[in-house]
């Protein structure tokens, strides 16, 4: 039996540009509070970057625009599915229609894009593929939707989802079973990348075990670990942070403890995360810890003023 | 937190034939290839450049065996022997293409492989070797081969892409350049990354230079 309270949660987010990077090429977003008639709806996503992929930071924004939409509608359905079978019909939505509406929305938006802006049109050159249009705008993405009795995410390429359980356990649902080696990756300008979308399914049955965080980031911060381990800890950290010094202190450290990051992973660096929101407002102990010598999650620093979220 | 190495490995020709002026060359050339290596490896802060070398002549050794930092990195120079075993080298490299030794963490590794003759073992076998691990899949591949003799079907197939080409240096002034091409352009394509497997220029990450022929060395 599921039960259908209404939820809220606190957010945060922020993107940092890569070391020597021209431009920024990760885009977020969030929106909803996750209650059943506006859920709770995070991406970020990851374009390519190399010139091969010169448009990507506009296929990222196309990807998290066009999923927040997707998804938004996705999870209002999640609220009418309590019928026989109902359950049933919207995990198999999430899990067979979702990514080939999501693919396709997103092919939409690029070759829309470059039906517009053409320079073979002012150069005189012959028309490209759709799948070499496509490719300029190659990016990964990661989404999740959160209403108050489902949690489900999916996931196209490297980046890193990480659930915090009630009891403060991290998972990775959307992990590969295997980490990629080096820096290749599935896209969303990838022939048939619906196939190679990943899918988070989780209904929340039981109002006490709700995930109490949920991060998602790019691989910018993933790559800055030298172990696989790494960005597992890091949210492990962060959610211990967001118990001692709170949604404020950890909110502020954010961009330094990205930045840390980006100057070893080298690539942008772009984090959201969602906060349940009574986890966040709960008494915070009065312990002092002494700032180490490393920005990160165990040790915070003062920060430059935060990106508004 | 850490950078994320890229393993740079000379594959290096000392058969007999390479006796005289070729490995005196070939050793000038990489020492002075080192500096520009570090400037490259200066340029991509994130990736931390690591540099080994093995030679093969009657046996298959490693020159430098540890990994080691570009800004550490002396080189010492290779001395001929006897036969050209390549096969026994490739197979020495495939040993530590394996996730581990070499962590999953990593950028693509480059294989630079310098030969001016013709392989006197199974090749094929070392080949197949380095084919079958993860990381030796994946790596950036460049071979140079020295003169006229240099058996470039071999390298060819060592390259692994019939859109790529082995760099001819059939002068000391070819092969410097040659040297200077593979110590650079192949760590940058090596730090940079390529996403989407289906991508074609995942298969050609850079393109070789075009050396100039007409020069007053010596050719080999």
């Amino acid at each position: 039996m599921v039960t259908a309270l209404v939820r809220r949660w606190a957010t945060l987010a922020e993107s940092i540009q890569g070391t020597g990077k021209r431009q920024n090429q990760d885009w977020y977003a969030f929106s909803g509070t996750g209650s059943a008639a506006d859920p709770l709806v995070l991406a970020v996503a990851d374009g390519h970057g190399s010139a091969a992929h010169a448009r990507s930071a506009l296929g990222a924004r196309f990807a998290v625009d066009r999923f927040v939409a997707l998804a938004t509608e996705f999870g209002r359905a999640a609220d009418t599915c309590h019928e026989p079978g109902g359950l049933a019909r919207l995990m198999n939505h999430a899990r067979n229609d979702m990514p080939r509406a999501l693919v396709k929305s997103w092919r939409e938006a690029a070759l829309g894009h470059w039906s517009r802006h053409r320079p073979v049109a002012d150069l005189g050159l012959p028309e490209p593929g759709p799948d070499e249009k496509l490719t300029l705008y190659g990016t990964t993405l990661i989404g999740a939707v959160v209403t108050p009795w489902l949690l489900t995410a999916w996931q196209i390429g490297d980046g890193d989802l990480a659930v915090v359980g009630h009891d403060g356990t991290v998972r990775r649902p959307l992990a590969p079973a295997e980490d990629d080696l080096g820096d290749e990756t599935e896209s969303l300008c990838g022939p048939q990348a619906w196939r190679a979308v990943r899918t988070h399914w989780a209904p929340v049955f039981e109002e006490a075990r709700v995930p109490r965080l949920l991060v998602l980031s790019t691989d910018g911060l993933s790559k800055s670990f030298a172990s696989g381990d790494g960005f597992t800890e890091f949210v492990g950290d962060m959610d211990e942070r967001l118990a001692t010094e709170g949604f404020e202190g950890v909110r502020d450290a954010l961009p330094d403890w990205l930045r840390h990051a980006s100057r070893y992973s080298g690539d942008d660096t772009t984090l959201a995360a969602a906060l349940l929101h009574s986890y966040a407002a709960r008494p915070r102990p009065t312990a002092h810890t002494e700032p180490d010598p490393e920005p990160g999650p165990e040790a915070r620093t003062e920060s430059e003023p935060k990106r508004e979220t | 937190m850490a950078n994320r190495p890229v393993h740079f490995i000379w594959l290096l020709d000392c058969s007999y034939s390479m006796q005289g002026e070729k490995i005196a060359r070939l050793n000038y050339a990489i020492r002075e290839a080192i500096p520009e290596m570090r400037s490259v490896a200066h340029d991509n802060p994130a990736a931390q450049l690591l540099l080994r070398t093995v030679t093969f002549s009657t046996t298959a050794k490693w020159h430098h065996q540890t990994p080691v930092p570009v800004d550490d990195f002396t080189w010492q120079d290779v001395e001929v022997d006897g036969m050209t075993n390549l096969g026994e080298a490739l197979s020495l490299v495939s040993r530590e293409l394996q996730s581990p030794p070499m962590p999953q963490r990593a950028l693509k590794p480059v294989l630079a492989l310098v030969s001016d003759g013709v392989p006197t073992d199974d090749w094929k076998a070392g080949l197949k070797a380095v084919d079958a691990t993860p990381w030796g899949r994946k790596a950036v591949r460049v071979a140079i081969a020295i003169g006229h003799d240099a058996d470039r079907s071999v390298l060819q197939e060592f390259l692994a892409n019939p859109e790529l080409q082995p760099l001819d240096a059939n002068s000391p002034k070819q092969l410097a350049a040659a040297i200077r091409w593979a110590s650079t352009a192949a760590v940058k394509a090596a730090s940079q990354p390529v996403a989407g497997s289906g991508d074609p220029l995942a298969k050609q990450p850079f393109a070789p230079p075009v050396l100039d022929d007409d020069d007053d060395d010596d050719v080999w």
